[in-house]
This record gives C-alpha cells, sequence and structure tokens, in this order.
C-alpha cells in the first residue's frame, strides 16, 4: 500500500466510493434525457428525411426543381397490380392512367382492363395546404398576441407601481399559463366558433391561440424591458421627455431584442399544439389554398389545413404500414423541422444577445 | 433681437404658464401621456379579462348539463328503464359466474394439455362433465332472461315515445317562433301517462318473482353438485366459485325487495345528477339503453396515466437538476441546459405519433421478453395503453420538472453551500444535507407545475392511451398500467367534433372542461403556496 502524497488528498473508501456511484447515478438521469429525446428527433428525421428527399422532381419552366411532398396537396393513394407490376398512384395519376388503358384496350379491341385497387387515404401527394396553413395561424396568433402582449408588459414594467390591481393582473396571468390547451380549444369553441358564429375559421383560431400564448409572451416582454437599465430612463427623463417619448425612445428599442427573441419560444408553442385548433381552425382536408377566395372578407373565415393536426389524422385515421408510413414520418419530420428552427433560432438568439447586451 | 425679446417677455409676464404645460392637448379630461398609460393598462387586464371569458364560456355551456342529466335520470326512472336494471343486473352478474366457469374451464384444459401432456382432443373429452355443467349453469337463467328481454322492451318503446314527443314539442316551438300556427296546431303529441305505462312493467313482479325462485333452486342443485377437478389449485378454484354463486344467490331476496320497493314517482333531486357525473363509473353514450355520463373513468385515467408520467419524469428531473447545476462540469451545463429545453418544444402531437409508431410496439415486444416477464402486467396485447402514453408524458414533463426545480436549486444562497464545505462535508453530504432541502419548496411547486402540464396535456394521450373508456381494473396490482384508459382531456378531444352543439354529451364535454380547469387553477395555486410559504432566505 502506497502511502498519500498529503493529508487532504481524497481517500478511497466506502463512502467516495458511494460518492461517485450516486453521482454517477445523477449522470446517467440527465443522459438518460437527453438520449430519449434524441432517439425520438433522431427516428422521426432517419425516416421522414426520405419522403422529402426522394420527391423531388425536375420542371419544364422556371424553378426548374419541386419537390412533390412539400409543395403539392394531398392526394389518395393507389396500389394495385397490372401485367404483373405493381404500381403506386396518386389519385389523379391513377385515374388519367386508368382512362389511358381503357381506351387503348377498347383501340386494340382487348376487354377492358380490371381494376383492383387498394387505396390509402392521403398517403401520396404532399402537405403544402398545411404548412402554409400552419404559417398564416402562426403569423395572425404572434401579431394579435404580440400587440397584446408587450402592450401588457410596457404596463405592468413602466407604469405599474405594486397596487392589489396589479398582483391581480400577475396572479390572472400566472394562472392563464397553467391552462390546459384542451380548454382554451374548448373556450374557442364556445365563444369565436359558436357564440361569435365565426365558424372553424383562420380568426377564431387567431384568437385561440394568441390567448394561449400571451402568458409566455408577456412574462418574456416583462423580463426583457426590465432587463433595460434604470439610468436610461431616468436620464431621458431628467431631459424634460416625457414618460411615452422615454419608453418609446430609450426603453423599447434596446428591450425590443429580447422582445422578440424570447417571444419565438412562443411561436415554438403557437406551430405545436393541436388541441386549441382542432376545433376551432383546422380542417381534415381543404382543396383551395387560403388564397383562393372570391372576396377579401372571406380570407378571414375560412378554415385551413395545419401541419399538427394533418400529423394527428394520418397517425390515428389511417393504418399504419409500407405505402402510409411514408407520409405519417415525413409530415412529422418536416413540422419537426419548422418547430426546431424556430426553437433553436430563439436559443441561439439569446446566448449571443446575452453577450451583447450587457450594461 | 426684438421677436425674440417680446416671446420672453411672454413667458415672463405669465409666469404661471410654462410652454410645456401649454401643448398639453386634453382628451376627454385626459392628458395624452395617461392616455397612453390607460391604454396600456387595458392592455394589461387582458389577461384578467381572458381568464374570466374562459371561465365564463365553460360555465355558461357546462352549467346546464346538470339539470340536463337530472332529466335524463328521470326519463330513466320514469319509463321503467331503472326497474329493469335492477333484474339487468342479475343477468349480468350471472354472466359473470358463467365467465369465471369458462376461465376454470380454459385453466383445466391447459392443465390436461400442458402438465399431464394429454392431445387436446383427449383433454376436451376429459372435459365433457364440466361442459355440461358449464352449459346448465348458463341455461339456469332463461327463464328471468325471457320475463327481462319482454320488459325492456316495454320500456325503451315508453323511452321512445317521450323522445318522440320532445321532439313534435320542440318542433311545435319552432313552428310557432315562425309564426306558422295553423302549422304548429297541426302536430300532434300523444301525451304519455307514465304511472300507468310503468304499472304494466311493475305488474309482472309477481311473475318475476317465480321466474327467480326457481332460478335460484337451479343455482342451489347446480352449486351443491359442482365438477370434480383433477388438481388442487383448480378446485380451490370452483370453490371460490361455488362461494361467489351462493353469495349470488344470497342477494336474491335484496333484488326482489328492491324491485317491490322501486316507485317511477319519486322525484330525482338535482345532487343525484350532480353525484352520478362525478362518481359515475360509466361513461356510455349514443346508447339504444341509457346514456351515462360518469366521469370517473375518465378521472382514474387520466390520474393514472399522469402518475406513470411523474414517477418517470421526478427522478429524472430533479436528478438532471441537480447534476447539472452541481456536479457537471461547465462545458456540460452550456450543452445540457439548452438541449432540455429544446426537447420541450417537440410538439406533443409528435411524440403521440412516436408513440403509435415506434414506442407502443417496442413495449409490446419488450413485454413479452422472458426476462422481464417478473414486471407485474407484462406481457400484453395492446400496445397503446397507460404505459406507453405514461411514458411519453414523462418526457414531457421532465423538462419543464427540470427547468424549474434548477432554477430553485441555483437560487439557494451561495452562503449554504460554503458554510457546508467549511464544516467538512463531502460534496454529496452537501448536496443532499442542504441544497435539496433547501430549495425543496421550489423542487415540489416544480412537480406540481409538471404534473399540472401532464394532466393537460392532449395529443399524446389521446393517441397512445388506448381510449378505452373503463375504470382501470386497479385489482391487478401495478399491472394496472398495461392497461388501455381514456382520459378527460382525450374525451373532450375526441368527441367534441362529433357531437350537437347544446345538446346533454356537448354540456358534458364542457363541464370536464371545466373540471380540467379547477384542476389546473388548483395546482398551480398550490405550487405558489408553497414557494411563498416554504422559501428558505438568507438571514
Amino acid at each position: 500500500m502506497t502511502a498519500l502524497p498529503h493529508s487532504f488528498a481524497p481517500r478511497r473508501g466506502f463512502q467516495r466510493r458511494c460518492e461517485s456511484t450516486i453521482a454517477w447515478v445523477f449522470r446517467a438521469a440527465t443522459y438518460a434525457i437527453l438520449l430519449s429525446g434524441v432517439f425520438v428527433i433522431g427516428n422521426i428525421c432517419l425516416k421522414g428525411l426520405p419522403a422529402v428527399t426522394n420527391s423531388f422532381r425536375s420542371l419544364e419552366q422556371f424553378p426548374y426543381v419541386t419537390n412533390t411532398f412539400l409543395f403539392e396537396a394531398p392526394e389518395s393513394l393507389y396500389v394495385f397490380e397490372q401485367d404483373g407490376v405493381k404500381r403506386e398512384m396518386g389519385d389523379k395519376e391513377y385515374r388519367s392512367y386508368r382512362e389511358a388503358e381503357t381506351a387503348r384496350a377498347t383501340a386494340e379491341g382487348r376487354p377492358v382492363p380490371e381494376f383492383k385497387a387498394a387505396s390509402y387515404v392521403y398517403a401520396a401527394g404532399g402537405i403544402w395546404p398545411c404548412i402554409v396553413g400552419t404559417v398564416l395561424l402562426v403569423l395572425g396568433a404572434m401579431t394579435i398576441a404580440l400587440l397584446l402582449g408587450v402592450s401588457s408588459a410596457i404596463f405592468l414594467s413602466e407604469y405599474a407601481r405594486d397596487s392589489v390591481f396589479v398582483r391581480f393582473i400577475r396572479l390572472a396571468i400566472l394562472n392563464l399559463a397553467g391552462v390546459p390547451s384542451i380548454v382554451f380549444g374548448l373556450f374557442g369553441f364556445a365563444m369565436f366558433v359558436l357564440f361569435f358564429d365565426w365558424n372553424v375559421s383562420l380568426m377564431a383560431g387567431w384568437f385561440t391561440l394568441a390567448f394561449m400564448v400571451l402568458p409566455v409572451v408577456i412574462t418574456a416582454s416583462e423580463e426583457a424591458l426590465k432587463a433595460v437599465p434604470k439610468g436610461f430612463r431616468e436620464g431621458s427623463l431628467a431631459l424634460g421627455a416625457t414618460k411615452w417619448q422615454t419608453i418609446r425612445k430609450n426603453v423599447l428599442p434596446y428591450a425590443l431584442p429580447g422582445i422578440l427573441t424570447s417571444s419565438i419560444l412562443g411561436i415554438a408553442r403557437v406551430a405545436g399544439e393541436t388541441a386549441p385548433i382542432m376545433f376551432t381552425a383546422a380542417y381534415v382536408v381543404r382543396d383551395k389554398l387560403p388564397w383562393e377566395v372570391s372576396k377579401f372578407g372571406d380570407f378571414f373565415f375560412q378554415g385551413v389545413m395545419a401541419l399538427p393536426y394533418h400529423i394527428y389524422v394520418v397517425s390515428s385515421k389511417i393504418p399504419q404500414n409500407e405505402y402510409t408510413q411514408g407520409v405519417q414520418y415525413g409530415t412529422a419530420f418536416v413540422f419537426l423541422g419548422l418547430v426546431a428552427l424556430i426553437a433553436g433560432s430563439s436559443i441561439l438568439l439569446r446566448n449571443k444577445l446575452r453577450g451583447r447586451y450587457q450594461w | 433681437m426684438p421677436p425674440e425679446s417680446t416671446e420672453t417677455s411672454v413667458v415672463d409676464s405669465t409666469a404661471t404658464s410654462f410652454r410645456i404645460q401649454k401643448e398639453r392637448t386634453q382628451f376627454l379630461g385626459l392628458t395624452w401621456d395617461e392616455c397612453i398609460q390607460w391604454f396600456f393598462g387595458g392592455n394589461a387586464l387582458v389577461a384578467v379579462i381572458i381568464l374570466g371569458l374562459i371561465t365564463f364560456f365553460l360555465f355558461r355551456e357546462g352549467s346546464s348539463f346538470f339539470g340536463q342529466n337530472r332529466d335524463n335520470i328521470t326519463i330513466y326512472r320514469l319509463a321503467g328503464l331503472e326497474y329493469v336494471d335492477l333484474g339487468r343486473q342479475q343477468e349480468k352478474d350471472h354472466a359473470a359466474l358463467s365467465r369465471y366457469l369458462a376461465d376454470v374451464r380454459l385453466r383445466t384444459h391447459q392443465y390436461y394439455t400442458v402438465q399431464v401432456g394429454l392431445p387436446a382432443k383427449e383433454a376436451s373429452a376429459r372435459l365433457k362433465e364440466f361442459d355440461l355443467y358449464a352449459e346448465r349453469f348458463a341455461r339456469a337463467s332463461a327463464s328471468i332472461r325471457e320475463q327481462l328481454s319482454e320488459l325492456s322492451e316495454l320500456a325503451t318503446d315508453i323511452k321512445a315515445r317521450h323522445l318522440e314527443n320532445q321532439n313534435l314539442a320542440e318542433k311545435r316551438r319552432q313552428l310557432l317562433a315562425a309564426g306558422k300556427k295553423d302549422e304548429a296546431a297541426a302536430v300532434e303529441i300523444l301525451p304519455i301517462d307514465f304511472p300507468v305505462e310503468v304499472a304494466v312493467i311493475t305488474s309482472t313482479l309477481p311473475a318475476y318473482a317465480e321466474a327467480s325462485a326457481s332460478f335460484s333452486k337451479s343455482l342451489e342443485e347446480l352449486v351443491a353438485a359442482p365438477p370434480a377437478l383433477p388438481d388442487p389449485e383448480l378446485s380451490a378454484r370452483l370453490g371460490r366459485f361455488q362461494e361467489l354463486t351462493r353469495a349470488f344467490i344470497a342477494s336474491f331476496p335484496e333484488t326482489l325487495a328492491s324491485m317491490q320497493s322501486w316507485d317511477a314517482t319519486v322525484p330525482v333531486p338535482l345532487s343525484q345528477s350532480f353525484s352520478a357525473f362525478i362518481f359515475g363509473r360509466q361513461w356510455l353514450t349514443a346508447s339504444f339503453w341509457q346514456d351515462w355520463y360518469g366521469a370517473m373513468p375518465l378521472i382514474a385515467g387520466s390520474m393514472l396515466v399522469s402518475l406513470i408520467a411523474l414517477v418517470l419524469a421526478v427522478p429524472l428531473g430533479v436528478g438532471a437538476a441537480i447534476y447539472v447545476n452541481q456536479l457537471a462540469s461547465p462545458v456540460e451545463q452550456r450543452v445540457i441546459k439548452p438541449a432540455i429545453e429544446f426537447i420541450s418544444a417537440i410538439p406533443s402531437v409528435v411524440l403521440g405519433f412516436f408513440g403509435i409508431a415506434v414506442l407502443g410496439e417496442f413495449l409490446r415486444i419488450a413485454s413479452g421478453w422472458s426476462f422481464l416477464s417478473w414486471v407485474p402486467g407484462f406481457p400484453f396485447a395492446e400496445r397503446l395503453n397507460a404505459l406507453t402514453a405514461g411514458c411519453l408524458l414523462g418526457l414531457i414533463a421532465v423538462p419543464t420538472i427540470f427547468t424549474l426545480a434548477e432554477d430553485a436549486i441555483n437560487n439557494v444562497p451561495r452562503a449554504f453551500k460554503e458554510a457546508s464545505y467549511a464544516l467538512g462535508a463531502s460534496r454529496l453530504q452537501t448536496i443532499i444535507r442542504i441544497i435539496v432541502p433547501a430549495s425543496l419548496s421550489g423542487i415540489v411547486s416544480a412537480i406540481l407545475l409538471g404534473l399540472g402540464r401532464v394532466i393537460g396535456e392532449t395529443m399524446v394521450v389521446l393517441l397512445c392511451a388506448g381510449n378505452r373508456i373503463a375504470i382501470p381494473d386497479f385489482t391487478a396490482g401495478l399491472g394496472v398500467v398495461t392497461q388501455p384508459v381514456h382520459t378527460m382531456t382525450g374525451i373532450i378531444a375526441q368527441e367534441m367534433g362529433e357531437v350537437e352543439p347544446g345538446g346533454i354529451h356537448y354540456r358534458a364535454l364542457f363541464v370536464v372542461g371545466l373540471l380540467l380547469f379547477f384542476i389546473a387553477l388548483i395546482l398551480n395555486y398550490f405550487a405558489q403556496k408553497i414557494v411563498r410559504k416554504y422559501k428558505v432566505s438568507i438571514g
């Protein structure tokens, strides 16, 4: 047994072993979380990526290349055997193929071939209307939420003093943050869809989502406003500016990056929620794109397809097999990519800003 | 310069009016700045207004449910369905006993084929006597079954006519509202005299009592002479069967007495409508017999799934928070924190899809592995069950618990830790004895908020929990986790799209939403209260 180098050197013993074991248990817990997260994301990316990469098609005119999965509407998939060859076709292609074959058969005087196709709804084509719908929903909801949320935060951080009224408002915001999303969905359905008679529409979805994300925006904006040093305000007020001038010229500009970056997390939440739009804004399927409306007013009162709802539909309403797997994983992948892009950019921006704004 | 001098002289002459005051425009008696302040204050009120609106609309849509449910139960009683159900309960109990017998048969067959090694045909031949016995047992209820099916038809007929009348009354009301008086008068409603109609049903009681007596007699005969079984364990099961059957026979007079004393005219109190919702064990809609709106299966399902999620998420989340804050290197800290926050950004519907496509199937296969057979509930057949949903909900709760718990640990004053080290405590002792107790209030509130997140989560449970509306069978011990369940959030999402607005079913869903809303508020309240009350502060 070698002598210890000095009296404070770590000693081997039961206690120390115990200690390092427990530290390893904590480490294992941390990495278990990370691994399961990575596994979920990795699995969906690996199986979903082919759906996107395999559907690039060349075009005759300008962009010369397109992606049928990203930029086409969903169709039914038909799987059938013809002359011993197994074929898979989308709805339109299948119909024209059938007509062509029938015409050829009658021209050649053969009996008309029989078509026995198994069909899978939504399994062919792409998800373009869902992407458009999600983007529209997010844009509208965030506009409303930012307008309401930032003004609310300005009041709480700049004007409010500690009074019963303000404490009541803070309590309401805290509680609003804990309300389950499905309850927002119910509320939106009862108020906007039925009581205001807006039907299933973009407007109803916007307000429901905006109300849901409001606490996130308020809290984030208030933190950003509070981070602006007091000296900025005092200096401005001392020079004779009014309160509003101070806020507009000397507080908001410095808080704005913080407000926007933190609100991006709100965007990720808005984009990711399904329950609130299930009965307020989302259609299972819609042929027209949102801008194909007869008059401008109709734009706000139309339902849209949305990515999260589409994932719900394709994963619960159609069977799981080799033909439907593509659209299921592909949609989940595109959606996850979209949300990850938003959330990732928010985290990156925040880290960057933390370094820049230090006063 | 003369012009300037004149202006200053004006200012000087009226010393009280500064230029800055002169320019203040007034709008509704408020200065511009005050207007802005009120505008922002009004916006801040939005949160309060929204919370109020949510409460108001949930109440508005949900409150009349209890009245409608009372009507629903009243009709159940008036039309005699309740009376028939008293008898039908006997039939159901008997069917359950028959199932028990079938289970014993299956086990005996297995015993013959597996332990004795007989071919299946031979085993069946040996069970011939048992089969005859089971058949006689199943046929014993024939006498009451016939009567009951006749009574059922009578009762459903009364109910159907009543519903038809309600529809006609509604039609008449609409016609009157539209101003078509003649057409409204032409709508013919045949009133139902409930006591007379129900008397037809209740008058069969003597005949039913007779049938019931013969039923009980044949059961007694059967119980007295059970078939012989080859194995003591199987015989013990048969003994249990005899016991159960005797208890069943003993309940006959009681059933008859309750049928005797049953009275259609007893009014249904509103409290019964309330308790039928909260404690009702059945959620049965669009049924031809009687709809029940009992929230117990949904509450039990939600609780079970949340419990599984918390059992997984609390150790992981709190452990990770301790590790990241106290043990990890700075590089690890910088990477792990955003990574876990990133997990919270995975949309729940994607996780739900992952559960359907990967996790459910994996768990089902894993449950069949022989080295895991000691786990309660394994193996299981349904890939979508409480466990699958619970695992994914755990992943949803982990980032919430982690972030808040990490914050709480971070807020423990540095001096605590340093003092502990100075006294010679090791790192682990410091963590377990000092850091965790000091931040316990924050950790507990993190767990409560995580629970709130989990209970309110919709898409994962809708996709992965199996959606079977029944109270999970808690007699299975821990194995209950592998049963499919339905949850409060799931039922709203699943049925809201299909119900007719204003109907009782629609209102029932709103009451479930109201329940969820209050659960969320209560959890939030306690989370805040715990933080405020038990906060450890320096000095």
